[in-house]
């Protein structure tokens, strides 16, 4: 079983701040990779630098995604290489629609790849087994990107364009934040769907609820920026019964 | 009616007129654009839309003034553009509401995206003179959102690409007011 | 359901409780401009040959210039400069120059100014210094030798030019020049007393430090000016008021401010502008022609708080020239005019530096006959990458015989930059009005409360004292009167 994702010494600083302090991790294919911590741990900004946001300067250390030097890639060139990130505030783009919007991407990467353009009908098929996945109505893609959507529909939006972009590591920012049950199962049962032996994922989340539902192969506590302890599902009940406090280095 | 059409510049709205225009600033375009509009009977809806692609030297002034002499009259102006390399773009928009002009609903936006060497100016006014109104205005002058344009790239939308499709967002709302023939004229030139 | 002209009409005509005149000794110069009474003044002032020549020279440059009359003031007058007393002083009693003369002490007392420390030590109220000053002169500064001892000065203008005449030299003129305009250079020319105040390298200032300025001679005009340095990493509150008696005459307030923040220094300078605003008539009132200017070096920090209540006609615009990188200022403003009041206000926000961050709230509330603007300019130079500002700018109509009027400058020549701004202008809500009459609050008191609630983003930045101040100010200036 080979690393997806191999991460050393990373330290990063927002404005002048460091909030990464040294992260060492390494993600093997077709593990899902749980990422717990406080407020302020920095645990957003791990899936900002991986994936490249402007705003975040990495000041040391390295990034290996499959294999190549994942810091010296534009935040597409990550994209086509199968990174994806389910944002914690997904953004809006006024008169965009969805199904542009994606038709855009699923493109821009099949040329990146060297692949011709998908057929309009080849295009179609792919978004409805897509919306499909996510409980969407076909009046969905037609909407602007996430204007005027609910926290729910936003972060179902998320989970279907990780469907259509079919990346092998994606990072799943607080997806259950502000999600009602209903919505956290659909979402769950979105992910898991894609789940398979070469896909991995980075679950970011401060409850056990989701966990229950996406269950992690690993599980990391992260403390103003460092990782403070890695374990198994043990960590998710002591964190729930204890709190943050009760894990040290 | 649209920007290719002569504009009457100055118009006076009596009961139940309702009028929409459509301006449109193509690259290329310098000019004075000066709008005076008096609404005198009650009932008149009036929509002023403009839109302007500066770049390469343009100068575009609009100055824009719609007066609600009576009450229960609408209006909005919106103008959006995106101005770059050397243009320059100035907006002087007035609403002015008489004295018992009551139930008068007025509004003004004015919003711009300006790209490397663009300059804005922008002074959207409200003359107020009325109390039961509802009256704002609003208006920006900033870069192309970051956050946006980062969503994009992460969904592995090119730079270029992303860029474009954002302005294109950025005035879609203006976009959608044009008939699709010259819609899509419009958006080859962004 | 009463209508809101209801309301008000049946609300009562309020007295304003500054109004009194002071019965005191005082020396006057003649009445008139020219060159002998710049020079008359700076004699009495015991001013050195530098000064003289600056006023002189300010002096030449104002004769050149015309009245500004872009502002939204259709009721300023047309001001008869010949006919304005210059300079008045409450004499001296010869024998005992050191002390306060009780006619004073007992005005500044009326009107809850604490000009000597034994009050503030004794009494509930927190420690603030102040430096009052009465027609042309200060007539005392309190906690002066406490604060000396941090190397803080805090005096009157006059007094620094006679102690600290190179820091005077050096900073005097720096952010608001003779010529910048008609009423500035008017200032630099005639200007009598003001507070001056420099903190020194990191330090903390321990207290608030106040100006309080009183107009009591009539004919007369009053032209203050205050300088403040803060020096690198120091930090100060800073805090003024006004008020004058009440007469038929329209009298002349024109002031100079400056302030200068240098590296990572922190302003905060608050304002409750209470003159005199004539009666319910329209006669009479302060004619408050005022400017106020900081700059702001590196990373430095200067928030401008003003409640504007008084004065028939203001015409002001504290504003901040962001030449620091990073650094960054705010504007708060409540701008309240009742009656046949007249106020154009508002800021200018100057973006030079990268990374300069600029926010400005404006609340403006008409009543009466009355006239509000809000008038702003945010300018974001080429070089200022990374500037952001935002402004908003609220409107409040009380009664449909007043005007409130927004217009905001923006010019914008960096791609890097955002610049936002939002006005809205709207009538006091009904409903609220409705629901304050229903759970037994009076129609007046109702609208206080309203009117309070929509300043409260503003009041709240105020230091403490001072925001129940406003709060009052709020509530009694809207009192009667109201369409």
């Amino acid at each position: 079983m080979s690393n997806i994702l191999q991460i050393r010494n990373l330290h990063a600083a927002v404005e002048g701040k460091e909030i990464l302090r040294g992260i060492d991790l390494d993600i093997a294919e077709g593990q899902v990779h749980a990422l717990m911590g406080p407020n302020g741990a920095g645990k957003s900004t791990l899936g900002a630098v991986l994936t490249g946001r402007p705003g975040y300067e990495v000041t040391e250390g390295s990034i290996l995604f499959k294999g190549q030097d994942l810091l010296a890639m534009t935040p597409e060139e990550r994209s086509w290489a199968g990174l994806f990130l389910s944002f914690q505030y997904p953004i809006e783009i006024p008169g965009v629609s969805i199904n542009n919007f994606m038709k855009a991407a699923v493109n821009a990467k099949r040329k990146a790849a060297g692949q011709s353009e998908l057929s309009p009908a080849d295009y179609l098929k792919l978004l409805k087994s897509k919306t499909a996945l996510v409980q969407m109505k076909g009046e969905f893609i037609k909407r602007d990107v996430n204007v005027g959507f609910s926290g729910g529909e936003k972060k179902r939006n998320e989970i279907f364009q990780m469907a259509m972009l079919d990346p092998d590591l994606s990072i799943l920012d607080e997806t259950d934040s502000g999600l009602d049950v209903d919505a956290l199962k659909i979402v769950a049962d979105g992910v898991n769907a894609l789940r398979s032996p070469s896909k991995s994922s980075i679950v970011i989340t401060h409850y056990k609820r989701l966990l229950d539902l996406i269950v992690p192969d690993v599980v990391h506590v992260l403390k103003a920026g460092r990782i403070v302890r890695t374990g198994g599902r043990e960590l998710v009940e002591q964190i729930e019964n204890q709190g943050y406090d009760s894990i040290n280095d | 009616m649209l920007g290719r059409d002569e504009v009457p510049r100055r118009l006076t709205l009596r009961e139940n007129d309702d009028l929409h225009i459509v301006f449109v600033a193509r690259p290329g375009y310098s000019g004075n654009v000066d709008f005076e509009i008096d609404i005198v009977r009650p009932g008149a809806n009036l929509e002023i839309a403009g839109l302007y692609l500066s770049n390469n030297g343009d100068k575009v002034n609009f100055n824009v003034c719609v007066r609600h002499l009576v009450g229960g009259s609408h209006s909005r102006q919106i103008f959006k553009g995106i101005v770059g390399d050397r243009a320059a773009v100035s907006f002087d928009g007035l609403i002015y509401v008489a004295q018992d002009a009551e139930k008068t609903e007025a509004y003004q936006e004015n919003h711009s995206i300006l790209l490397s060497d663009g300059k804005v100016d922008t002074r959207p006014q409200l003359e107020i003179y009325a109390d039961d109104v509802k009256c704002s205005h609003g208006a920006t002058v900033g870069s192309l959102d970051e956050d946006a344009l980062f969503y994009m790239r992460s969904r592995g939308i090119p730079f270029e690409e992303a860029r474009k499709m954002q302005m294109i967002s950025f005035v879609s709302d203006i976009l959608d007011r044009l008939p699709e023939s010259y819609r899509n004229d419009v958006i080859s030139r962004i | 359901m009463p209508q809101s002209e209801d309301i008000i009409r049946s609300a009562t005509q309020q007295e304003y409780k500054e109004g009194f005149v002071t019965e005191i000794d005082q020396e006057f110069v003649p009445k008139g401009l020219n060159e002998d009474i710049i020079r008359l003044i700076s004699a009495k002032k015991a001013e050195p040959q530098w000064l003289l020549d600056f006023r002189l020279k300010a002096f030449a440059r104002w004769k050149e210039m015309t009245p500004p009359e872009w502002g939204h003031l259709s009721r300023l007058p047309e001001i008869d400069f010949q006919d304005i007393i210059y300079y008045a002083a409450p004499r001296r009693d010869e024998d005992r120059p050191k002390e306060i003369d009780p006619a004073l002490q007992e005005t500044f007392d009326k009107l809850g100014i604490p000009i000597s420390e034994r009050e503030v030590l004794a009494g509930v109220k927190s420690k603030v210094a102040v430096d009052a000053v009465f027609d042309s002169v200060s007539v005392s500064t309190t906690f002066r030798e406490e604060l000396s001892k941090l190397g803080i000065i805090f005096c009157s203008f006059s007094e620094a030019v006679r102690e600290h005449p190179e820091l005077v030299r050096k900073y005097l003129a720096t952010v608001v020049p003779a010529g910048d305009n008609f009423y500035a250079a008017l200032n630099s020319a005639v200007f009598s007393d003001g507070s001056f105040c420099y903190i020194p390298k990191g330090v903390k200032c321990p207290m608030d430090l106040s100006s309080y300025f009183r107009i009591n001679a009539s004919g007369t005009g009053q032209f203050e000016r205050t300088l403040i340095i803060a020096d690198e990493g120091s930090s100060l509150s800073y805090m003024e008021g006004c008020t004058a008696p009440m007469r038929d005459e329209n009298q002349l307030h024109a002031a100079v401010v400056e302030i200068i923040v240098e590296k990572d220094a922190d302003v905060r300078y608050s304002t409750v502008q209470n003159w005199y605003p004539g009666d319910a008539q329209g006669r009479g009132g302060i004619l408050n022609l005022v400017t106020k200017r900081g700059i702001c070096r590196d990373g430095a920090h200067l928030s401008w708080t003003q409640v504007e209540t008084g004065s028939a006609i203001t015409w002001k615009y504290p504003s901040t020239i962001l030449q620091g990188d990073y650094s960054s200022s705010e504007f708060y403003s409540v701008a309240l005019t009742n009656n046949y009041q007249q106020a154009d206000t508002g800021t200018k926000m100057i973006h030079i530096g990268k990374g300069t961050r600029s926010r400005i709230v404006s609340k403006g509330i008409s009543a009466g006959f009355s006239e509000n603007s809000y008038r702003g300019l945010v300018q974001v130079l080429p070089g200022a990458d990374g500037a952001r500002n935002y402004s908003q700018c609220d409107s409040l109509l009380i009664g449909n015989r007043c005007g409130a009027h927004t217009f905001p400058v923006i010019r914008n020549a960096n791609p890097n930059s955002v610049v936002e701004h939002e006005a809205t202008t709207s009538k006091i809500s009904e409903d609220q009005l409705f629901y304050c009459n229903q759970r037994g609050l009076a129609p007046e008191e109702a609208v206080g409360l309203i009117v309070n609630g929509y300043a409260k983003e503003v009041l709240s930045r105020l230091p403490m004292e001072f925001a129940v101040e406003a709060q009052k100010l709020l509530s009694v200036n809207l009192e009667g009167s109201i369409g």
